[in-house]
């Protein structure tokens, strides 16, 4: 934005603090406290009491830090506090000094406040889905990310693990896959925009909301079409005295399992099957061999320390926290360990000024292993780690040499990554007028990285070599972000209308950039010389290149309510984004919902079943710019198409257009529709919320193939096909406190994902190719990514049976026999069909808890069901490998096996076909964590609040059929090539000891 | 109020205005199709492009050499039995329309042919030396020459397109006659021929760059191909009397780093293995594919020499060996002997694809792919004059391949005498055969000939006449073309 208008912005705000000095009541401030917790109670209003009744009384809510201020027309004013599930107070104001009000539990159950975009509400008075989560339940799983700790937490919210790499983070669908490309939610950390959550210690967070449907989600436009998570990091806790807490675990973790694969002794057999001669003769002497998975995996430590401090006194609240997590992966020579510190800072400088700021810094060192989960799947487990003469096996005996992983991690490991992440916004609020308000806020994101790697010469094989020794830097800022919103806020109430209006403008710039250089060539191999400057500096090499994109938007929206009854809600944002041309530039992403408070209607209050009852229902439309390329609608001249000229072989530059471009581009747009109840019993004890919707994308922008002789490198970009997500999220939660407390809670989300659309002249996408088939294939009427190719058969006995067909035409007996669907006699392209989709018919997860004295107890348990697996690395052979253990049950003439085909090394029985796809379904028991909390006549001695103890374990238990660690393979950069198990690292199952304290 | 009101209407209008230069955002070091072809020097780069694309898998890989050797009876599929099964069923005529291979290949050369429609439609606008532009043009038109005149052999009629594509157009090409392509394929020679320089008068920088004896070389073969024997035989008698080539003394050498743009070499495509761990950006996969499969461990191991192969050649001739790596044969360099890999059965490998021990590993491929030689265009006027009834001719240039290849060894290939037209017919398509095996070029041969059936049904494979003289075209095409493009005869 140009210098010149931001002083015009400026200029704005001065006046507006000029003009709200013409008003001259007194104003009344303070904050509003759980008079059990002293937690600050968000949302509470705080009305004058006049006399006589005026329609029009001052009044205000709470902010999410419990504060209010409130103008009043009398000069001795009475206000009445209240706040659902509270019982209302009725006190005299005082303009001197902020007051400081308690308020009790009602005997019903508190009324939750929820973020939503761009401010706050009563649960009560939402019109739209949002899933709500506080940051004591994301503590229970042991992981630096909050994505993985989301998992299995809320309905509707699908969260898959991207691997088990240290600080990996995790793909989250909302709702199902709503696009071909980017599906991945909208993240908002303390009102900054990011891609993901990576950033935030879960520690930190107070809480997270998610925002599912267009009525929630539309207030984020163009990029809300996917859902947004909404994560509020803990502010200074409204306590006069300073609070500290401490806390901390340590815990030891190992892979999840071990895929059974053939030993030495099975593997030579299967091998003399295989090569039909005895080429291994003794196979008893040859033993187990080598359990390559034990060569890579190890068992490995996790530390977490973190130190907390908050506090408040009249002017200033402010929460500190600092925390140093440490984890060594459970792949040798991978680790992650993190040192963060956050301040959140607010000051009311004046009673009608308050300024804020959030700010968090983490250090993160990382090494990343190199990739041996496939090889040390594939290695022979006859081929012992080391040679007679001390050296890493050369396993090229076998033909095409699989990696020794062994090798690898020795070699490949000098891997280290370290990055510096700076995460905060600052803000500043001033009340212009009795009801509106006026925020500014700036949010920043700034990541930088330096990794350096260094491989040594080594030769293990003539594919697994490093003729010289190489460092190499890359310096990555992936993200040099801002984001600045204006926002104007009106709230009131009168005796039968709520009204709240919200008007404001955003800008935002995105950044990137990267350089890096390497040279070969080290004089020594002593630490101090991997320097760039002692290689050789004719081999140097150096890259470089940045890229940017803005989005400059308005936001609009308002809430009112009759009676409390009668709740209506619509929005309206419109964007402009940097990513398409001028005539497409402008979206409008508009939503409306409505809701019933029935609970509330005499007829159903006299039933005396519900406490509570909400009916509601939006419809809203939302966008997605979808692509990963920030310049998508710009044709790029591509470099690098050198050519070798002259009796010098010289490298000649060579540049051309390489792909087609489209300029035509538009948003993808999602019309979203939302019909849900929310209900409570038992004086609010058992709660129900059911929600039905209807996620219909259009307009997806999807690389098109096109023609090969148009002779584009790549397939451009078009917006074309139509994908519908429907289902329902269900949630159902029971608790019970006093001295016994036990509660119970669980989330289903049935899911239909199909696809309405593709794109003009192509009516089908073949992807995820093995062995030059495709094994994925996406049509109308189907859902995204549905695995694709022969059904089996059986296996052929004998030659009789092949030649009685049908057949393809080399099939041997003991090979798989693939079902002849079209029924004309020979198994071709043609007799490929759907096999199952990767995509469960429902999520599921539940949590069991309970406490009796000073025991608490908790289970968290997550499951899929109906989803299909496909086992890749198993399908993919370009030489001998090891075989899984099923493969010892092999067809031969004298085990004639009708399920497990002869030994093969490719070929025929390695076809796409459902002999490599699995049912994925799996139920797991994803924490279990048991405390114990010391007697308070103890603590209370020594002035500690609370000191808690506990063990904890994650992933300790699974319910699988499939033979890999895990079922589930996310791909968050194509929906055509997910549950594919290409041998990725897997996740670890570990038991933790710690405690809490508080003082 | 009323004006502060006021003011939160004209933010937004402030915020509109400044916000076209705000979201005003051009890639970053890159140039777009707007900023391109605006000197010589883009001209020189676009042009090297299509060069460029010639080392790529799609047009040089393992589908190529399966879509020309493999698929011919020069050779079998090789490597490990299962390792690309797609290339067995090639082998044995038992594909179909998806088979990789085909749309692999199509791609290949369909993407070489944009890049030079894109040069030869962007050049003539460009301000620069005239001398210049026409070379350029003349390369950017014989390259996209050469591709046509492949697509056209191995698949008949397909799209003919010239020029860059707009958005409307993608789906709706058609195949256009042969006599069309054959048409375009002349046009463009011709222009090449024109504007390109002898390849004496490139500076050394430039060696590898197309030329004009190249040029009449492909023209020689659209004639050969039409049956044109007189226009052939004179075109090549120009090559001839042009005295810029020349047959190396040493067979076996044409294959070498030394017969890397040597005298023979009449068009090849230039690589180079630089220092990489990866492929570098001078290499190709050609050698890789095919190179030894086991220890020494230079390759994939595909494209095995067959037993039909090795039977047609005469006794003693050295081309066999030089053209075959046999278990157990010292390597040229000398240092390495090849040992029986217990995956393959029988395993014999492409030699004229083999190369030395390279930087990194063994996809940095540095071996120039041959693509005309002067020995090719030499025996194609043996083919011309005895096809004109001018047998003494014939005789003259098919026994300078034979005199070469015997070299001071008198006692084998000795001098073709024949006069008969079809004896000697039969004797110069086997010497053929013998001097460009593993080259590329038999499956070619064999269709101009219209002897493509009974080549095959003597190798014993599953040929079915009036059906596999052409290749599919691929099924992703004829899905994509809504009905646009036809699928060859019997598919």
């Amino acid at each position: 934005m140009k210098l010149n208008n931001q002083i015009k912005f400026i200029g704005i705000i001065v006046m507006l603090l000029l003009a709200r000095m013409v008003d001259a009541q007194i104003l009344v401030s303070g904050q509003v406290l759980d008079a059990a917790s002293n937690e600050p109670l968000i949302g509470a209003s705080v009305i004058e009491v006049l006399s006589p009744p005026s329609v029009n009384p001052a009044g205000t809510i709470t902010d999410e830090n419990g504060n209010f201020s409130l103008l009043t027309t009398s000069s001795t004013p009475t206000i009445t506090v209240s706040y659902t599930g509270y019982e209302d107070q009725t006190l005299a104001g005082s303009g001197n000094n902020p007051m400081k009000i308690m308020l009790a539990e009602s005997s019903e159950l508190l009324d939750q406040i929820v973020v939503v975009g761009y401010g706050v509400q009563k649960k009560s008075d939402l019109t739209g889905s949002v899933g709500s989560l506080k940051g004591k339940d994301l503590e229970r799983v042991v992981t630096p990310n909050v994505e993985q700790a989301l998992q299995g937490k809320l309905a509707g919210v699908y969260v898959t693990p991207a691997s088990g790499q240290p600080g990996s983070g995790a793909t989250i669908r909302i709702r199902g896959t709503g696009t071909l490309n980017n599906s991945n939610p909208l993240y908002v950390i303390d009102g900054m925009i990011t891609q993901d959550a990576s950033s935030v210690n879960p520690q930190d967070v107070d809480r997270i909301e998610v925002l599912k449907d267009a009525s929630a989600a539309a207030i984020y436009g163009s990029r809300g079409a996917n859902g947004v998570i909404i994560i509020t990091t803990k502010n200074g806790s409204k306590n006069k005295e300073p609070k500290l807490s401490f806390s901390s675990y340590l815990g030891s973790q190992d892979v999840i399992k071990k895929i059974p694969l053939l030993d030495g002794q099975s593997f030579a057999s299967a091998y003399n099957q295989l090569r039909n001669q005895e080429i291994y003769k003794n196979i008893d002497s040859i033993g187990v061999g080598t359990d390559w998975q034990d060569e890579i995996y190890r068992t490995s430590p996790i530390k977490n320390i973190q130190f907390g401090a908050g506090g408040s006194n009249d002017q200033v609240s402010y929460n500190f926290s600092t925390n140093y997590f440490d984890q060594q992966g459970i792949l040798e020579s991978s680790s992650f360990n993190r040192v963060s510190a956050r301040l959140n800072i607010e000051t009311k400088l004046k009673p009608w000024f308050t300024l804020g700021n959030n700010v968090s810094y983490a250090l993160i060192n990382e090494q990343l292993a190199p990739g041996v989960v496939g090889t040390a799947y594939r290695m022979p487990s006859v081929l012992p780690v080391y040679n007679s003469k001390g050296e890493f096996t050369d396993p090229t005996f076998f033909g095409l040499a699989v990696a020794n992983p062994a090798a690898d991690l020795a070699f490949k490991s000098n891997n280290h990554k370290k990055e510096s992440r700076l995460l905060g916004n600052a803000y500043g609020e001033i009340s212009l007028l009795k009801h509106l308000k006026f925020r500014s806020n700036f949010g920043y994101y700034v990541r930088s990285s330096t990794t350096r790697t260094i491989e040594p010469k080594f030769e293990v094989s003539a594919s697994q070599l490093n003729k010289n020794d190489r460092l190499g830097i890359n310096i990555d800022n992936p993200d040099k972000n801002w984001i600045w919103e204006q926002t104007l806020n009106f709230f009131k109430e009168w005796k039968r209308h709520t009204l709240g209006v919200l008007v404001g403008y955003t800008a935002e710039e995105r950044k990137s950039d990267f350089f890096g250089a390497s040279r070969q060539g080290f004089p020594g191999d002593a630490d101090e010389l991997f320097y760039l400057s002692s290689g050789n500096d004719t081999t140097q090499m150096n890259f470089g290149g940045a890229s940017d994109e803005a989005l400059t938007s308005l936001l609009f929206r308002t809430n009112y309510a009759l009676d409390d009854k009668y709740l209506f809600t619509a929005s309206m944002r419109v964007d402009k984004s940097s990513r398409f041309t001028p005539e497409n530039r402008t979206g409008y992403f508009p939503s409306a919902s409505v809701g019933w408070n029935v609970g509330r209607e005499p007829f159903i209050e006299s039933l005396k079943i519900f406490d509570r009852l909400k009916c509601r229902a939006s419809f809203g439309i939302l966008g997605n710019q979808a692509l990963g390329d920030r310049y998508p609608t710009t044709a790029i001249i591509g470099t690098g198409q050198n050519s070798v000229f002259g009796s010098g072989e010289n490298l000649n530059q060579g540049s051309t257009q390489l792909s087609i471009s489209n300029p035509n581009l538009r948003w993808e747009i999602s019309r979203q529709t939302d019909i849900g109840f929310e209900a409570g019993f038992l004086g609010n004890k058992l709660e129900l919320e059911v929600d039905w919707y209807r996620r219909n994308t259009y307009d997806i922008i999807a690389a098109v193939p096109i023609p090969a002789y148009v002779g584009s490198q790549n397939s451009p970009f078009v917006n074309t096909a139509e994908v519908l997500n429907q289902g329902f999220d269900i949630s159902l939660n029971y608790r019970k406190v006093g001295n016994i407390s036990y509660n119970f809670g669980g989330n289903i989300s049935p899911i239909r994902n199909e696809v309405l659309k593709l794109a003009q002249g192509k009516s089908e996408i073949f992807d995820a190719f093995i062995n030059g088939e495709p094994a994925t294939h996406t049509i109308v009427g189907q859902s995204i990514g549905a695995f694709f190719g022969f059904q089996t058969d059986g296996i052929f006995q004998n030659a009789e049976e092949i030649a009685a067909g049908p057949s393809i035409g080399n099939e041997k007996p003991g090979d798989l026999k693939f079902k002849d669907l079209d029924n004309n006699g020979i198994i071709d392209g043609k007799d490929r069909t759907y096999l199952g989709s990767v995509i469960p018919t429902f999520t599921y997860g539940f949590t069991l808890g309970g406490g009796y004295k000073n025991f608490d107890l908790n289970i968290d348990f997550l499951g899929t069901k109906g989803n299909k697996v496909f086992n890749e690395k198993e399908s993919f052979r370009f030489g001998v490998y090891n075989w899984e253990q099923h493969v010892a049950n092999a067809w031969t003439k004298d085990n004639p096996s009708t399920s497990e085909p002869r030994v093969t090394n490719g070929g025929h029985n390695y076809k796409v076909s459902d002999h490599f796809i699995s049912d994925g379904s799996f139920l797991r028991l994803q924490t279990i964590n048991f405390g114990y909390t010391l007697p308070k006549t103890w603590t209370n001695k020594v002035k500690i609040d609370g000191v808690r103890f506990f063990v904890s374990g994650s992933n300790l238990w699974t319910r699988q059929t499939y033979t890999g660690y895990t079922t589930e393979f996310p791909n968050s950069g194509s929906p055509f090539k997910v549950g594919f198990d290409g041998g990725v690292y897997p996740i670890a199952k570990s038991i933790q000891f710690g405690f809490d304290t508080n003082f | 109020m009323k004006n502060i009101l006021k003011l939160f209407i004209v933010i937004p209008l402030v915020f509109t205005s400044c916000s076209e230069d705000f979201l005003d955002r051009k890639p970053k070091g890159n140039l777009t199709a707007d900023t391109f072809f605006q000197n010589e020097d883009h001209a020189i780069s676009a042009v090297n492009a299509i060069y460029s694309n010639f080392r790529s898998w799609e047009y040089c890989g393992l589908p190529f050499i399966g879509a020309t050797d493999i698929i011919s009876d020069d050779a079998d599929k090789g490597s490990t039995e299962t390792d690309a099964f797609y290339l067995a069923q090639v082998d044995n005529f038992l594909f179909d329309p998806t088979n990789e291979t085909f749309s692999t290949i199509w791609n290949g050369h369909y993407r070489t042919i944009a890049r030079s429609n894109i040069a030869i439609n962007k050049i003539p606008a460009i301000e620069m030396s005239e001398v210049l532009k026409a070379r350029l043009l003349g390369e950017a038109k014989f390259l996209r020459a050469f591709n046509y005149l492949r697509l056209v052999q191995w698949f008949g009629e397909v799209p003919l397109i010239t020029s860059q594509l707009t958005d409307d157009q993608f789906f709706t090409q058609k195949r256009e006659s042969k006599q069309n392509i054959y048409i375009q394929i002349e046009k463009d020679l011709q222009d090449a021929i024109s504007g390109l320089p002898e390849k004496s008068k490139y500076p050394a920088t430039d060696l590898g760059r197309v030329t004009k004896g190249a040029a009449k070389g492909i023209l020689m073969k659209l004639y050969m191909l039409q049956g044109k024997y007189t226009n052939a035989l004179t075109i090549g008698e120009e090559i001839v009397n042009s005295g810029e080539y020349s047959l190396m003394p040493n067979y076996q050498n044409i294959f070498s780093r030394l017969g890397e743009n040597g005298s023979e070499s009449m068009f090849e495509i230039g690589a180079v293995a630089l220092q990489a761990s990866i492929a570098g950006s001078g290499a190709t996969p050609y050698n890789m594919v095919q190179g030894v499969r086991g220890v020494p461990n230079l390759g994939w191991g595909f494209n095995r020499p067959s037993d039909d192969l090795i039977k047609s050649y005469e006794a003693g001739d050295p081309r066999r060996q030089a053209t075959i790596i046999y278990v157990g044969e010292v390597l040229p360099d000398g240092a390495t002997i090849v040992q029986d890999n217990p995956e393959i059965l029988n395993e014999r490998f492409n030699q004229k694809a083999w190369v030395p021990n390279h930087p990194g590993l063994q996809d940095n491929g540095p071996g120039n792919i041959r693509l005309l030689r002067y020995a090719d265009v030499l025996l194609l006027c043996a083919e011309a004059a005895n096809e004109i009834n001018n047998n003494q001719k014939a005789l003259e240039y098919v026994n300078m391949t034979r005199k070469r290849a015997r070299g001071t060894n008198t006692f084998i290939l000795k001098d073709l005498t024949i006069t008969n037209q079809t004896e000697l017919r039969a004797a110069i398509r086997k010497e053929r055969r013998s001097e460009l095996a593993m080259e590329q070029q038999r499956w070619f041969d064999l269709q101009r000939w219209g002897i493509l059936k009974d080549a095959m049904i003597a190798a014993g494979k599953n040929f079915v006449a009036n059906k596999h003289e052409l290749l599919p075209i691929p099924q992703t095409e004829i899905d994509l073309s809504a009905g646009n493009l036809q699928q060859n005869q019997g598919y």
